[in-house]
């Protein structure tokens, strides 16, 4: 057996952003771009690992609002035609920079990987869920999922019932789309509060991942540290964040990602060339957003001084990064393991729109890594934290401590003067969703398509991504308004609901605006009884 | 931008400030620190008027009254603390002591005469811990040359160890 192992997660998530009203919307283009640089890249990378036979494992988590733009049919018609303009616009700069000996190959390289990208699109008819499964269904990936809409659940949490409905339907759809139930949840910015682990333990979770202090912060004192799990009082193991790994990859001044060799995110043709060129290909035309095509490379500090870009300079950079890695992992397990007697489990969790749109390498990087891992050492092995929990080490019993990976490690960054207005709003409506839910247990027809839809906005209403845009400064108007569209046709479908005056022409169009989760079921937020906390809003008399 | 279909959705309406009720609600934010938000309804305002008298109410001031629990015996308050609130305030961050600890609040009014008239209770939160947990469960223990090269590991990256192991003093 590897003296240890490491078990490197990828958690991908958007919020729900589909805009059919519109012509273009930048807010799908962040979905459009993640698939071309990075979902796209990562499956084929995997699919590359596995045509060569190489031995690897993979955990990934696709959130359920991300799992459903994959299977919107509108975006994925979308996507082609987001796609077909970037290859147009890559050939015109292969004309463009022909007599350019920097610039000719990279503009080519563009080229290459957006026709690999469609025809990679077109094997799959465009439904990128099927390349994920089939990768599981072969053992290379463990799927995770995430809660529904990506929800910050200590935020929620004084509504067990919301915090159970986003669990509940989450496990619902990963189990339609992929064919089994998800063994492990990616807790949303790894956000624990104590008492979550029941709810994740009735649904049939085995464990979820938390912050480094989520798990050595746990009572009692963990005596591995983060290096094995802990089990919950739930009966759920909960795997805790290595330090290390996170540093290595994340860290601004250490971190691979700001090698100079690498590409520079920042330096993008629909910055740097006349309007009235490459205009007409932007998404939306005429407006200067990023390209994804990038010819310079970091180079050095600040933003002014750059070189072109050398992919093979960069390759052998990802390379030599995949190859530090691996050796800190060996140093690391054989430090670990004759501490511990068992070998150490290192969780590496990662956000997968690192991988290809900030960092342009990372996907190559994983590559190296796995099959570096797969070929050039004996110590570490990868793993996913199911096949851990298989291998039947006796766990710890421990309560994990309230956590998350945001900055300052709790709830700040989803709690501040930007944001907090949201929380009264998210609170009474869950509230009242559990009211009419217990009082609609057998709701037909129009009634129950009615509360059916209700928990769609209640839920789009919890992304954590609204107040988190709220809290970054940028886009802040859109996440504003979609936290309130979201909260107000809620209001509107529970006062039709109570009063018997459903609007059925809106509410088909409203089914039609925000139509993920055909399946989900409004009986989902039926009240838990035991756990709602009455001595609230009790007046003192 | 003009969007009709967002306000054909939304039927022109928007999200109310406050919903007509009484309500003191507390979420831990981070160890030393609580967010209250609340809302009084008219009602209940007028009743306190009442109570109170129209020359006493015009000089009753809104606070907050912050219980710290016991450590051992979480259902008993160990102190409290009182923080005075802007009259037009509905939510207020409240910094507190102790990580780990139990903490519930109470909304009400200092009256002229310095007594405190309580008009809402909140629910009870704990926050979180800031450091290793002092509970060692006897069959889960390393020898401790161990426990400190283990746990040097985790520091390096993480906090400093002096600092893991100091914020767990405080607390001792």
């Amino acid at each position: 057996m590897a003296q240890g192992f490491l078990a490197l997660i990828l958690h991908a998530h958007l919020p729900y952003v589909r805009h059919p009203e519109h012509e273009y919307s930048l807010e799908e283009k962040w979905f459009f771009e993640a698939l071309t640089e990075c979902y796209i890249p990562l499956l084929m990378v995997m699919e590359g690992m596995r045509g060569d036979g190489v031995n690897f494992r993979l955990t990934f988590s696709l959130s359920p609002t991300l799992l459903a733009m994959m299977e919107d049919p509108v975006l994925r018609e979308r996507y082609e035609r987001y796609l077909q303009r970037l290859q147009n616009l890559a050939r015109l700069e292969v004309e463009r920079t022909k007599e350019d000996g920097a610039f000719a190959p990279l503009a080519a390289m563009y080229r290459d990987h957006f026709d690999a990208v469609a025809a990679y699109c077109r094997r799959y008819g465009g439904r990128m869920v099927g390349a994920f499964r089939k990768l599981a269904e072969e053992n290379f990936l463990e799927m995770i999922t995430c809660a529904s809409t990506h929800a910050y659940l200590p935020l929620l949490g004084l509504q067990k019932e919301a915090v159970y409905a986003q669990a509940a339907n989450a496990v619902h759809y990963h189990s339609a789309l992929f064919g089994e139930p998800p063994r492990g949840i990616w807790l949303p910015e790894c956000a624990y509060f104590q008492g979550l682990e029941h709810i994740l333990g009735e649904l049939g979770l085995q464990y979820f991942i938390m912050a480094t202090h989520g798990v050595l912060y746990a009572a009692p004192r963990p005596k591995y540290g983060v290096y094995s799990p802990i089990l919950t009082p739930g009966g759920v193991a909960a795997f805790g964040r290595d330090p290390e790994t996170s540093k290595q990859v994340w860290s601004a001044q250490e971190g691979y990602p700001g090698d100079y060799d690498y590409r520079e995110f920042y330096r993008d043709i629909a910055y740097d060339l006349p309007l009235n060129y490459v205009g007409p290909h932007l998404h939306p035309p005429g407006m200067r957003t990023d390209t994804g095509i990038k010819y310079y490379r970091i180079t050095c500090e600040g933003l002014e001084y750059k070189e072109p870009y050398d992919p093979h300079r960069a390759r052998e950079k990802a390379a030599v990064h995949a190859g530090n890695f691996m050796f800190n992992r060996e140093q690391q397990v054989k430090y670990l393991a004759p501490i511990m007697g068992r070998p150490p489990v290192i969780v590496s969790p990662y956000d997968a729109e690192l991988f290809g749109h900030w960092w342009f390498e990372g996907p190559q990087w994983l590559d190296f890594l796995c099959r570096k891992i797969a070929y050039d050492q004996q110590h570490v092995k990868l793993i996913t934290p199911g096949e851990y929990l298989d291998l039947g080490f006796p766990l710890q019993l421990a309560s994990p401590n309230p956590s998350s990976w945001g900055d300052k490690g709790h709830h700040e960054v989803w709690l501040n003067g930007t944001n907090d207005w949201i929380y009264r709003h998210l609170h009474r409506a869950a509230e009242e969703m559990t009211a009419l839910a217990t009082a609609y247990p057998d709701a037909q027809d129009l009634q129950k398509r009615a509360l059916n839809q209700a928990a769609r906005e209640l839920m789009l209403a919890q992304s954590s991504d609204w107040p988190f845009i709220m809290n970054s400064g940028t886009m802040v108007e859109y996440a504003r308004q979609r936290a309130v569209n979201h909260l107000v046709r809620f209001r509107s479908l529970l006062r039709q609901v109570r009063d018997g005056t459903i609007d059925a022409e809106w509410l088909d169009r409203l089914e039609e605006a925000d139509n993920l989760f055909p399946h989900l079921d409004y009986c989902l937020f039926q009240s838990l009884e035991t756990t709602v906390p009455r001595e609230i809003a009790a007046v003192v008399s | 931008m003009i969007n009709p279909l967002q306000d054909y959705l939304n039927r022109g309406e928007a999200i109310p400030a406050y919903y007509g009720e009484d309500r003191l609600v507390i979420l831990p934010r981070d160890p030393y620190c609580l967010f209250a938000y609340w809302e009084v309804s008219l009602p209940t305002r007028e009743r306190l008027r009442q109570e109170a008298g129209d020359a006493r109410w015009e000089n009753a001031a809104p606070m907050l009254r912050v219980y710290k629990h016991d450590w051992f015996r979480e259902e008993t308050v160990e102190s409290f603390s009182d923080v005075a609130l802007r009259s037009e305030a509905d939510n207020w961050y409240l910094p507190v002591t102790e990580s780990d600890r139990v903490y519930h609040a109470e909304l009400g009014w200092r009256m002229p005469e310095g007594a405190f008239r309580p008009v809402l209770r909140s629910n009870a939160v704990r926050t979180p811990r800031d450091g290793l947990s002092d509970i060692i469960d006897e069959a889960w223990q390393l020898p401790d040359w161990k426990a400190r090269k283990l746990y040097r590991r985790i520091s390096l990256y993480h906090l400093s160890s002096p600092e893991m192991f100091r914020r767990r003093k405080q607390r001792v």
